[in-house]
């Protein structure tokens, strides 16, 4: 699947792309399939069964899109984050705009 | 309190006891086992040091919202409308699309609470209007849910053995306020790891053992058919497409409120305390997988409490009234387990309980400690003083939560009426407070003033002077979505573009900072020629 990227550069991580969109799609879709398809094979119904199978595969797919860029986006922000924290600190204590 | 009618048969074996005092003995223990790390600072008491690997903040999602009255309100539904009651439970898939955009938007502003990152996003007068707006009101919610929750354990105690409410609604709140006194968040965040396993076991097999007293799965299935029953199974059982109690548009409302929800920041009540579990976790990956995992085992619990209801609609099909039958699923566990699981059963109760008041209290402080006293009353007040702070208001909104408890019953419509204050008329700025960098902190808190008086208007008093009956088209909750969606906006656009836009300055600290989705194009072009971000060109 080559139309989905899996490597990042930090910059380029930290943009909204269709990764992002195919993530929230996705996700919101093994939402509906996990809970209604779990439901459902609480009573021995092989549609229940079916539309489970296809959440867990989404949840898979979604993980599979989404983790290289997560995992770059926080390593990159990690780094930033003590400055960040120092300049929240200033604010609560208004020594800062 | 309708449900104080009934009393159940419930008779306790020493074992039974046991479980009750063993697991009780055991979470506070657990709880308190954290002083040490809770009092070593502020982000300590408060969130953990912001370093929880995903699943500890997961468990908490999951275990805060499992409280006492979720059974009910799910039974209650499920009772109704069959299987398709389960997308009243849909709400919470806002998560769905927040655990990838405003979650990790949040965690990357590290602000405490959503009144903090209110200073952040905006600027100067209207932002610390809405600061010291957000952390009183949220001091005053989580007040009132601690009563909500701690009156729902009040009901099941009184269903159970027939204790007056006052003693349900007191002694097991009191008990939990000792970890959090104690250890703050690091005991709320530990203590729901081991409550939410406790709790997804018991729910389990309670669930499963309703489904098997009424003969199992295929037999239900079979039972439901010869009732003429069987479209309780079918999820997508509407009733119309605007007519019936159940009908399309209100489902197709939900998701739209639900789904687009995650875009922004506030869109459901439930985001105040995931907003506290996001800032703990220990990265934007971390956070982001916490939020997803933690409200899918939720959902997974509504599925299988509502396999269980349905089982127990099979047992008992002709329940007419509500308070009767939203204690289905408790009916299942103390009345079908046998002796010396009933115990156990109780005991897991317990656990859902704490866990949900232990949050509330915890954050109920913070929103006090940190947006209140500290910006605005002391904000050089040293650790120690912050944290003795932090525990006073753990325990004024204990007693507090007693009294609204208490009064619950004459309070309970005027607050439904403050929750639909809060998802109806600001749901459009609380996502574009996220998305649109030209929306300013006068146009939120105008859509906030005015959503005040439209909800009133559109609410209670047009109906009243229309004389619309019960059931008209407005008086359908999603019609009054859509209505206060529009009549706020004709508020707050105007405010917005007849006032400044926050300062450049400002704004590219957050969007650097931040990075947020949306229009925020003049600001990202400002941030680059400053040098803040690489251009195009740098990138290539």
């Amino acid at each position: 699947m080559t139309w989905i990227r899996r490597t990042w550069t930090p910059a380029e991580a930290d943009d909204w792309t269709k990764e992002d969109v195919i993530t929230m799609a996705a996700s919101t879709l093994a939402y509906i399939t996990l809970t209604i398809g779990f439901a459902l094979s609480c009573f021995l119904l092989w549609y229940g069964f079916l539309t489970l199978a296809a959440g867990i595969v989404l949840t898979v797919f979604m993980h599979w899109v989404i983790d290289p860029k997560l995992k770059v986006i926080s390593s990159e922000y990690e780094a930033q984050q003590k400055k960040y924290l120092l300049e929240l600190e200033k604010k609560l204590r208004w020594e800062e705009d | 309190m309708g449900a104080l009618s009934l009393i159940s048969t419930v008779t306790f074996t020493t074992l039974d006891w046991f479980w009750v005092i063993t697991f009780l003995a055991l979470m506070i223990f657990s709880g308190a086992l954290f002083y040490r790390l809770g009092k070593r600072s502020e982000s300590d008491f408060f969130l953990a040091g912001r370093g929880l690997p995903w699943w500890l903040p997961a468990s908490s999602v999951y275990a805060t919202h499992t409280a006492t009255d979720t059974p009910m309100w799910v039974t209650g539904v499920i009772y109704k409308h069959g299987l398709a009651g389960i997308w009243y439970t849909f709400f919470s898939a806002w998560c769905a699309v927040s655990a990838f955009v405003s979650t990790r938007i949040f965690r990357r502003s590290l602000a405490y609470t959503q009144a903090e990152w209110n200073t952040l996003r905006f600027g100067g007068l209207p932002a610390e209007l809405l600061r010291g707006w957000m952390a009183g009101w949220q001091v005053f919610m989580n007040m009132f849910i601690l009563g909500w929750v701690g009156m729902a354990m009040g009901k099941v105690c009184h269903y159970a053995f027939g204790w007056p409410p006052w003693i349900g609604l007191t002694v097991f709140s009191s008990a939990c306020a000792f970890y959090v006194l104690s250890a703050g968040y690091w005991g709320v965040v530990m203590a729901d790891f081991q409550q939410g396993v406790i709790a997804f076991c018991v729910i389990l097999i309670v669930s499963f053992w309703g489904i098997f007293a009424a003969g199992g799965p295929a037999e239900i299935v079979a039972k439901l058919g010869e009732m003429g029953q069987s479209w309780r199974l079918n999820p997508f059982h509407f009733t119309g497409l605007f007519t019936g109690d159940f009908p399309f548009a209100w489902f197709f409302t939900m998701l739209f409120i639900a789904i687009l929800g995650g875009l922004g920041m506030g869109t459901s009540i439930d985001w105040y305390p995931e907003a506290q579990r996001i800032q703990s976790a220990r990265t934007v990956r971390d956070a982001s997988y916490c939020i997803w995992w933690g409200t899918l085992l939720g959902m997974i619990r509504n599925a299988l409490w509502a396999a269980a209801i349905i089982g127990f609609f099979v047992l008992f099909p002709h329940i007419a009234h509500q308070k009767d039958y939203e204690l289905g699923w408790y009916r299942i566990g103390f009345e079908f387990l046998p002796a010396g699981m009933v115990g156990f059963f109780f005991a897991a109760i317990l656990a859902i309980h704490l866990s949900t008041v232990s949050t509330h209290l915890n954050l109920g402080a913070l929103y006090f400690t940190r947006d209140l006293y500290q910006h605005y009353f002391r904000p050089r007040a040293p650790e120690k003083e912050i944290l003795w702070v932090g525990r006073i208001a753990t325990l004024v909104l204990l007693l507090g939560s007693f009294f609204y408890g208490m009064m619950m019953e004459r309070i309970t419509q005027w607050l439904i009426f403050a929750l639909w204050l809060m998802a109806a008329g600001i749901w459009l700025p609380n996502v574009l407070q996220v998305l649109w960098w030209r929306f300013n902190g006068w146009g939120y808190l105008s859509s906030w003033i005015a959503n005040l008086g439209l909800s009133w208007f559109v609410v209670w008093i047009l109906p009243h002077q229309l004389g619309l009956p019960e059931g008209h088209w407005f008086r359908q909750d999603y019609t009054q979505f859509w209505v206060l969606m529009a009549l706020g906006a004709l508020v707050f656009l105007p405010v917005t573009f007849l006032t400044k836009p926050e300062k450049m300055d400002h704004l590219v600290k957050y969007y650097v900072m931040s990075r947020p989705l949306g229009w925020w194009g003049p600001v990202h072009r400002e941030a680059v020629k400053r040098g803040l971000l690489p251009s195009k060109e740098a990138r290539s």
